[in-house]
């Protein structure tokens, strides 16, 4: 179960376990959490839950909340999220949606609309932002008509050659850069040597021979 | 034997983190079919589950286009994805009823049907289908899940959605009631085309640039623009299943020219023509 830590001046003032119920925020003494603050208003924010989700909503406060800093109107919290509302600071801890890998099992949920209802054209749900690293580099083309020019490769995919004769692709990956051939007769060659259909992992400095070019790695 | 109308290229993975696949893909190129289903349960119920929908899917879409190609038109194939549909559903919930440790599994679906120059889409829950179509990514099936709703009801944006913990939570399933109403839809197939059916598991660790920019780039070689995808997923945390089915139109494909090739090729087994 999720909690919110009220704290003010490093010593904890109120504790409130969250779940299904809407919590309230201000300084008014009947919400669930009351922060005693002249630039908090009596009614601040809400916390309200959906689905796995504890989504923050400020109440059009004169004030303001901040998540981590940041002015928020609404906010799906996350474990450890830091809240300040005046001078007290309001703590997000819940462990479980900390856990990637135990959320991610398929389970069937009521919805919340009509299913009959007509649908609004909206766009469909963003994928979460990876957190990995990855490497930063560029193609100097040494050879072909385009020679002089670097290609930055700063995208998942990057392909070279000529559609129909001869396409290979460098794809960034977490541990570095590689080649693989995608169509044509010949196999790109990497230092000379053709690579075949295997991935062929990239160094600094490696010459690639694609269709009418030859390519230099260089890493950032 | 070259006459293909699509090319299909499917990978399955358990990605980086999970142990079991409860993913299922069935393709055939020669029938236009694709099925995709990822599967939810307890006790690997769910393996169970895509498997027996994805099975029964495709066994009954190979009985209507048999039937299709021998007898005189016109066919619905929207049709019969919805019967095929309900089959499978009836199949997954039976036999959810039968064995209490299946109790409750049930499945997504996204399911392609190729036919005169058309293509039949159906699908349930949270399983998607997008369409390139000259180098435009398009998402063609609305997400029955939750966050699809908040986004809809404006609790929260599509971008943040990215930051929310109700990823895996769908609102609709295959074989957890009697009956399902699964979303179908007609698209006109062009030559150039490609589908891609996907699981959970792709869409939401890749972006859709991302997915853009990999069919696009590599749909000369349609398995590695697929393993490509996977790879991503993974890269990117692989933290569920992660299934893709690339469907290409090579060219047109008429009812006419389907029941050609499929006669020459009939005829070519028995050695009577060429």
């Amino acid at each position: 179960m999720a909690k919110l830590v009220l704290s003010s001046a490093g010593s904890i003032v109120q504790q409130c376990f969250v779940d299904r119920e809407v919590v309230t925020i201000g300084r008014q003494p009947d919400n669930a959490l009351v922060v005693d603050d002249p630039a908090v208003n009596a009614k601040h924010a809400t916390v309200f839950p959906v689905g796995n989700d504890h989504i923050l909503e400020d109440l059009q406060s004169d004030g303001g909340t901040l998540v981590n800093g940041a002015r928020i109107s609404r906010h799906i919290l996350q474990h450890g999220d830091v809240i300040q509302l005046g001078s007290f600071y309001l703590r997000y801890l819940n462990p479980r949606a900390a856990s990637e890998v135990d959320l991610e099992r398929t389970m069937l949920i009521e919805g919340l609309r009509d299913p009959s209802e007509s649908v609004p054209a909206r766009d469909a749900p963003r994928a979460r932002r990876a957190n990995v690293r990855l490497p930063s580099g560029q193609v100097r083309v040494i050879r072909g008509a385009r020679a002089g020019e670097t290609v930055v490769l700063d995208r998942v995919i990057a392909t070279f050659g000529k559609p129909g004769e001869q396409v290979a692709v460098i794809t960034r990956r977490p541990h570095g850069y590689f080649v693989t051939h995608v169509e044509g007769r010949r196999h790109p060659r990497v230092n000379g040597q053709s690579i075949g259909l295997e991935a062929r992992a990239l160094r600094h400095g490696d010459r690639i021979d694609v269709g009418d070019e030859t390519l230099e790695l260089v890493l950032d | 034997m070259s006459r293909r109308f699509i090319e299909i290229a499917a990978l399955t993975d358990a990605g980086s983190v999970r142990q079991f696949n409860e993913d299922s893909i069935v393709a055939d190129p020669d029938l236009g079919v694709a099925v995709l289903a990822d599967g939810m349960g307890g006790h690997r119920a769910g393996e169970v589950a895509s498997r027996m929908a994805a099975q029964v899917m495709f066994d009954r879409l190979h009985a209507h286009i048999t039937g299709f190609r021998s007898t005189a038109g016109p066919h619905s194939s929207l049709q019969a994805v919805d019967e095929s549909i309900n089959r499978a559903n009836r199949a997954v919930f039976d036999a959810a009823r039968a064995q209490s440790s299946y109790h409750g599994m049930g499945t997504t679906l996204a399911v392609t049907l190729f036919y005169d120059n058309r293509v039949a889409l159906g699908h349930i829950g949270d399983s998607r289908i997008y369409r390139l179509r000259d180098g435009v990514l398009t998402l063609l099936t609305r997400d029955d899940s939750l966050l699809r709703d908040e986004i809809d009801l404006g609790l929260i944006s599509a971008e943040d959605a990215g930051e929310s913990h109700n990823r895996s939570l769908v609102t609709r399933a295959l074989g957890i009631e009697e009956r399902v109403r699964a979303h179908l839809t007609e698209d006109d197939a062009r030559g150039g085309d490609i589908y891609l059916l996907c699981s959970d598991g792709l869409s939401d660790l890749v972006d859709e640039a991302d997915i853009e920019l990999i069919v696009g780039g590599l749909q000369p070689n349609l398995p590695l623009a697929a393993s490509h995808l996977v790879q991503a997923a993974k890269d990117n945390g692989g933290y569920d299943n992660v299934s893709v089915i690339l469907a290409k139109v090579l060219q047109p494909f008429s009812a006419a020219s389907q029941q050609r090739w499929t006669l020459r090729w009939f005829g070519w087994l028995h050695g009577t023509g060429r």
